[in-house]
Order: structure tokens, then sequence, then C-alpha cells
């Protein structure tokens, strides 16, 4: 009989191997999908890995992607850490890009581009911080389970979105499509590698990772999340202000998922519409989990799956294939990898 | 001896796992009709023996014989049809079915239709013969522990069990019910059943057991017999050392009072009142015993005192401070440490490391840390400390302290809280679940810091702890207290009676 045995620890090398191990047989279930689909797999895969990082150019594109996921994901490690589940960066990445996108439609276009772009980043911080408060309230005072208001918050703002774009903030040009008018070049993130789409907002991304990891791993609070995060009770009765502690992390979590909303429609977009890849926001839940909210990890993570993210768009065009065979091998290389994670606490055994 | 009368005979038995060997080379003959204690201190290997017998775990080596013949005992369903039954620490019972529907939940070969007259009948013909009584209708959530182990010890005998594997049953029980327990026992063994004892109380070993085998660090050291030995000599197998039961204790004459817990109710998460208008006073440099079965609102008390509850009504005084619902930090900080009674529950983080466990009570503070960044190299530093101070044996101070053992756990909690030089420790039930050393380690502090003027409240069930450390005893009953007595004038006895509600006469 076969059954499962409680690991007592688990080791450096299984942490890394098991993730990697289940990868390639994530992996090579999809290679299954892929030959039934009537594809060659390994032109396929082939051409995945040199769309995302085959040279500079395609590796950049990665990099785009990578910077949305690398700073809602620092944020996510933080919460998560203290056993609070934010699955709303999908509504606190949207609502950082409405508040920050206020000022680059209605300030005066000749706004000086310092001034204009510290408001929208503030914007951005603070429109996702609300909307990260909010249920952080809820939670503390009422004891209302985050996870869904943290999910229905995401609808609301796509609402709120949806209002805006198809009413007083479309662009009267636009041929009734909801559409903002275009940020002018003082509400764009400047680029910082030429030829390329990479921006300030990378430059935020890494520092955002690693003040994540300085607060988590060398301060009083940091030491207050981790202590909340694996026991509450230990907190209460350590003297730790629980309550205080949630709300700060929340506003923390919700403030970079909104800076990466910011950092879409400044540097990527250049205007706000209803489709700014707000999915980032749940991508990066699982790019926290497979870093073991580990932020120094993340930054492998988030460049894997924006990897996939912009190789899973090019691969489209030079294959021919649907975008939803890209989905279907992120699924799958997602869920080997999620369900091999019993395996870092138990481990298969055999019995007669 | 009488040979070949063996109920069950388990021979060189040795166990590994894959960090340890749990058990090595035991031999142990179980006679017809006896009790045979198995002592030992926890870790000793007692319960992997136990899962052994029981068909959990298989053995890595040795065989074990049943009425003389060989068996391979591969699943609990093994044990039952060999006729073990084995009496689990916590009850395996359905709170709202009655007593019978328990006993025909395991039942096996039952058909479809269930005759429940007829086991019924049966049932009662065991209760009688064993004076198990317990009504066979009665709902289990209706009944007293005491009543509930009666229950798990019907059903093991309806299943026909010759041999009855009892862990650790008087862990549960109040004094009195102890004594019946022991009753039981003695009827089964006369009407031939053979009984395995666990435990690691001495004094019911002496009371109760036949034989008794003594398990230490995976070996069996010893099978004697209870008139060959006396309770020191098989406390000495179990340690490996001559263990000090009895204390010194200085006289102290103390006036003055630390903290006085005026007229004081709290209420539990689910609005019932678990303390009901409790007035009572620590004086400096006294231990103050609060004895009471678990449940009857000590817990609770103490976590109002030390702000981790709501005291509803009543006014907490400390050293002349009002700290009547006042934060945890704010009375911690005012000089109260508390040792809480479920210590991975609430007094440790399991899955953070020793370092981040060991400085839960001081990394706010200036030697810890400054206004916002925490020195882990004080922490490391003030954690080996900790571990070289009070001996606690642990491999990696960085690893996740569920790792070390429920002694070593402790010792580091009790380091902790004792370390912040309070002027009152609360510690609830400081030694439950540690080695003979370790408590007498524990104890030894306490009486320490009593001498150092500093106040302590000792919640226990252990009478002979508190009657050994206490100053004064208050027994605790449903949230009131019965009496406050002197720990001198005072006898065992009283105390259990006055656990179950009776209030002394001369009051």
């Amino acid at each position: 009989m076969l059954y499962f045995e409680k690991r007592k620890s688990v080791s450096k090398g299984l942490k890394i191997s098991i993730p990697l191990v289940s990868l390639i047989i994530g992996v090579l279930f999809g290679a299954l999908a892929i030959a039934i689909v009537g594809i060659n797999p390994y032109d396929v895969y082939k051409s995945l890995f040199l769309s995302a990082f085959g040279s500079w150019y395609v590796f950049s594109e990665t990099l785009v992607s990578a910077t949305p996921l690398l700073l809602i994901t620092a944020g996510l490690i933080l919460v998560f850490k203290m056993g609070v589940w934010n699955i709303g960066a999908y509504g606190q990445y949207i609502m950082g890009a409405i508040f920050s996108s206020y000022f680059a439609i209605f300030l005066p276009p000749d706004t000086s581009k310092p001034l204009m772009l510290l408001l929208m980043f503030f914007g951005g911080l603070i429109g996702g911080a609300i909307w990260a408060i909010i249920p952080a309230i809820l939670k503390v005072f009422w004891e209302v389970n985050e996870v869904i208001t943290t999910l229905l918050l995401n609808y609301i703002a796509l609402y709120v979105l949806k209002f805006l774009m198809y009413g007083s903030w479309r662009n009267p040009t636009s041929y009734g499509f909801p559409l903002s008018k275009p940020f002018p070049d003082s509400a764009q993130l400047p680029i910082i590698f030429s030829h390329t789409r990479i921006t300030l907002g990378f430059v935020f991304a890494v520092i955002a990772v690693l003040l994540i990891w300085f607060l988590i791993s060398k301060t009083k609070f940091g030491y207050e999340v981790r202590v909340i995060g694996d026991n509450p009770t230990a907190a209460k009765y350590a003297g730790i202000n629980v309550n205080k502690n949630i709300i700060i992390a929340m506003a923390i979590s919700g403030a970079l998922a909104g800076l990466a909303g910011m950092v879409q429609v400044s540097g990527i977009i250049h205007f706000l519409q209803v489709k700014i890849n707000a999915n980032y926001g749940y991508t990066s839940i699982i790019v926290a989990w497979i870093s073991y909210l580990n932020p120094v990890m993340c930054f492998i993570t988030s460049v894997l799956f924006g990897g996939l993210e912009s190789g899973g768009y090019s691969i489209q065009i030079s294959m021919r294939v649907s975008y939803g065979i890209v989905g279907l091998i992120e699924s799958i290389a997602l869920f080997s990898i999620v369900g091999a994670q019993i395996f870092l606490n138990y481990k298969l055994r055999w019995r007669k | 001896m009488r040979n070949n009368s063996f109920a069950l005979k388990a021979v060189n038995i040795t166990k590994k796992f894959p960090e340890t060997i749990a058990n090595e080379g035991i031999n142990f003959f179980l006679e017809k009709g006896e009790i045979h204690a198995l002592l030992g201190e926890n870790g000793a290997g007692k319960t992997t023996f136990m899962n052994i017998l029981y068909g959990i775990y298989m053995p890595t080596e040795g065989e074990i014989y049943i009425n003389n013949k060989k068996v391979d005992i591969k699943s609990p369903l093994d044990a039952i049809n060999l006729g073990i039954g084995m009496i689990h620490q916590h009850f395996m019972l359905v709170d709202s079915l009655t007593v019978l529907e328990n006993v025909i939940l395991g039942l096996k070969n039952q058909g479809f239709v269930v005759d429940k007259k007829k086991i019924e009948k049966r049932l009662k013909e065991i209760s009688e013969l064993y004076a198990l009584d317990v009504s066979p209708d009665a709902k289990i959530w209706q009944l007293s522990v005491g009543e509930q182990q009666k229950v798990e010890i019907i059903k093991v005998l309806f299943r026909g069990a010759d041999i009855l594997i009892l862990d650790e049953p008087t862990a549960v029980l109040r004094p009195q019910e102890t004594e019946p327990l022991f009753d039981i026992l003695r009827k089964m063994k006369n009407d031939g059943k053979s009984i395995i004892f666990i435990t690691h109380k001495l004094d019911e070993v002496m009371a109760v057991a036949d034989k008794i085998s003594v398990l230490r660090k995976g070996k069996l050291i010893e099978t004697v017999d209870k008139s060959q030995t006396t309770k020191e000599s098989l406390a000495e197998m179990m340690v490996g050392r001559a263990v000090l039961f009895d204390f010194y204790k200085k006289d102290k004459h103390n006036k003055e009072n630390l903290l006085e817990i005026h007229n004081v109710s709290v209420d539990s998460e689910s609005g019932i009142r678990v303390v009901d208008n409790v007035t009572l006073n620590v004086k400096k440099g006294e231990i103050l015993g609060i004895a009471g079965i678990s449940g009857n609102g000590q817990q609770e008390l103490v976590q109002a005192v030390v702000g981790f509850r709501k005291v509803k009504n009543g006014k907490v005084v400390f050293d002349g401070l009002d700290i009547t619902n006042k934060s945890v930090r704010f009375i911690t900080q005012k000089g109260i440490n508390y040792i809480p009674a479920d210590r991975v529950g609430m007094g440790l983080a399991p899955n953070l490391s020793c370092v981040d466990n060991a400085i839960m009570r001081n990394y706010y503070k200036k030697k810890m840390s400054s206004n916002f960044i925490l020195n882990y190299k004080k922490a490391v530093e003030y954690t080996i400390k900790i571990v070289d101070m009070f001996n606690v044996a642990v491999a990696d101070i960085f690893k996740p302290i569920k790792l070390l053992s429920g002694g070593n756990m402790q010792k580091l909690l009790f380091a902790r809280e004792l370390l912040e030089n309070p002027k009152l420790l609360i510690a609830s039930y400081p030694t439950r679940g540690l080695d003979l050393i370790s408590t007498e380690f524990v104890r030894k502090q306490m009486l320490k810091v009593r001498d150092e003027d500093m106040s302590v409240i000792l919640i226990s069930e252990d009478l002979d702890e508190i009657l050994s450390i206490s100053d004064r005893i208050a027994v605790m009953h449903r949230g009131s207290i019965v009496g406050v007595v002197d720990a001198k004038n005072v006898d065992k006895n009283t105390i259990g009676l006055m656990m179950g509600g009776d209030r002394l006469k001369d009051e």
C-alpha cells in the first residue's frame, strides 16, 4: 500500500529539486497536449524558449512582463507570510492604474514630467492601498474573511474601470472605443535601456523586492509579521498588535499592486483602457507560492513567468497556435508545480 | 514463574526510524492475568513499542508471540482479531451517539440489520462483570471523562480482547477517579485478562502493577516485580540517576500583596461565564498554587490577568497599579510573565527558529533592536545564552523549534519568561509532559526565584507538585474559588475533594 509519511524537515536540495522535477513533468504533459492538437511539441517549446530568452530584445520583453509580477509578488509575499490571503491584487492593480491615470488624463499635458510622474507614482500607491485597506479593516474589526472580500473587490474595481472607460473618462475621439485619451509624454515613465520597453518601473520593481526582503528579515515589523503568520495566538500572547500589523501589511501589499498598475499604464500602455493586463494580479499569487514566499527566489520565478507570458504571445504569431495552447502549457506547468508541493512536506512510502 | 502462560511475548523488538532508533532489542513478556506497567519518560520509546504491538508500526526486527504462537501484526485489525485491545489517551468516541451506538460502531460481521437487543444484553453483562457502570443509552457528551474511559474499555472488551493496552489512562482523570479505574483493572486481571499499563507516574505503578518494565532511551532496562522494588529505585532506572522528590522550602512570611484580583469575572469566546466573581491575592515572594481539574476557569483567570482576555467585571491590581484590561505588552512590561499551558498553540511559533522563539519577549527592547531594525546578531547571542544556561538540547538554533522535544521546548519557553526577571511569574502546567529531570529542574527554578522574592502562580493538576512547591493553594471549581488553604496544613485528599467542588467545612 502506498502512503504518505510526514517529513520532519525539508532540505535545501529538496526545495529546489522538487519544483524543477515537477516543472519537467508538467512540460512533458504539456507536450502531450500539444501533440494531440497535431503540432510538434518540440518546435513549440523551442520557439517558446527562444521567444522568451533567445535574444536581448526578446529577453527585454520578458523583463517587461516580469516587472508587474515582481512588484505585486513582493507585496503578496509580505501578507502571505503573515497568513493573510490577499487575492485582491487584481483589483488593487486596477485601482492603482485608475488613480495614477487621473493625473495623466486631467492635469495639463505640459505639467513638468517629474511632478507628473511623482503624482502618478503616489496615485498608484494610494489607489492600491485603499483597495487593500478596506478588506483589512473588515477582517480586523468584523472578522470578515479577506479571501472573499478581496476577491469581490476585484470585480468592483473592474466595473469602476469599465464605468469610467465607457463614461466620463473616455476619449471623445476614440470612435466609441473604451479608451482614455493618450497620456502626454510627461506622464510616460522614461525608458532606461534604449530600443527596449524596459522603463523606470523595472527599477521600482527591483527596489520593491529588496525592500520587502529587508522588511521581513531585518526589522522588528518583519519579525512580528513572521510570528503572526506562524501562530497568531502566540503573537497576541507576545504582545504584538496583530490588527495594526495586518492593516499595515495589507496597505503595503495593495500599494505595490497599485504601483504595478501605474507602471503598466504609464510605462507600457500609455493610456487607460479596460484591458490593462490586470491578470498579473492572479499570476503573482502563484509566483509568490512557487518562490516559497522568499523575496530573493521571486526574482527567478518572476522572470520565468514573464518569459512564459511574453514568449507565449510571440509563438501565437510565429507558430500559429492559439493562445489557448499557451494557457494550457502554463496551467499544466502550474498544476504540477503546485501539486508537487505536497512532496515537500510528505514523502511517499511503500508498505506491505 | 509459571511457564508457558505468556499471553504475549515480544522478543528482541527493534524499530528504526530514519533519524533514530526508537526501540532496540526489547524483550517483553506479559503473563496471563497480570498487570504489567511499562514505565518510562517521554521519548523512552513506550508509544512506539505499543504501536508495534497494536499493528500501527511494523518492527524492523524481532518477533511477537501471542499464546506462544508467532504472529505478524500488520494492522490494528490484526491486533483486534488476535485479542489485543488498546485504550488510547484521547478517546475515540462519537460525542453525539449513545454508549451502545459507540460500541456497535466498530463491530464487524453484524449483517445489515444490527441486533441491538443482543448487543445491549452482552454490554450489560460486561458492565456488571467488571463494575463498568454506564448506562447504554447515555450520550457520550453527557458522560464525565472517567465514564467515557469506561466506555472505551467496554468497547475493547466487547471485541473480545484478552490483552488490554492502556496508554497513560490516568492522565485525564481526577484523583478520585483513579482508584475506581484501578479496581476495574484488578477485576479484569482476576478474570484472566492481561493488562499493559503505560505510564510515567511512579505512584500509580506502585499502586496497581504486578510487574514493571522500565524503558529508557529505547531500551528495556529491567523488568522487576513490584514487591522487590521501590519508587526511588524505579525513578533511578527511568532516569539513570537518583531523583529528588522532596524539595526544601525556606520558611518565609510574606504580608505584602503583589497582585490583587477583586471580584473578577471572565467570559469565554462563546459568551459563557467561565470565571465567576473571583477574589484572590498573591503575596510578594510566595508561590500560590491554583489546583483544579482542567477546564474549571484557571486558564481563563490568569489569561485575564495578563491581558490576553477581557475582564468582564472586577479589577486587577498589580503592584499598586490598576492593570485591568490593559494590553498584553503593557502588563509584561510592568513585570508579569506568563508560561501558557498550550506551549505549541500559544507560547511558541512552531515553524520559526529557536532564535525567533527565544526573543519573543524582548525583541522590541533596547538591547535587541533600534527603532526599526532588529539586531539578529544579539538575538543569536541571547538564544545561545538561554540554551547554555538551561541545557536545552538543540541541534541547530536556526531550525524550526518544533523539531525539539516537548521538554526542550518547555525549557526554552520557561527560560525566556524567567530571564525577563518578572515580579510575578504565572506558570500553567509548567511540568506537563516533561521528563523527570526537566521536571525537577523547573520546580527547583520556581523555588529559587521564590527565594529571590519573585512571586509565582502555579497552575497544575499534579497535586504532588502543587503540594510540594506552593506556599498557599487556591482550589478552583466551575469558575469559582472553592477555598484557599495553607499548603503545610492540607493533604492531597482534601484538595482532591475541593477540586470536585466540596467546600471546606471549617471555612
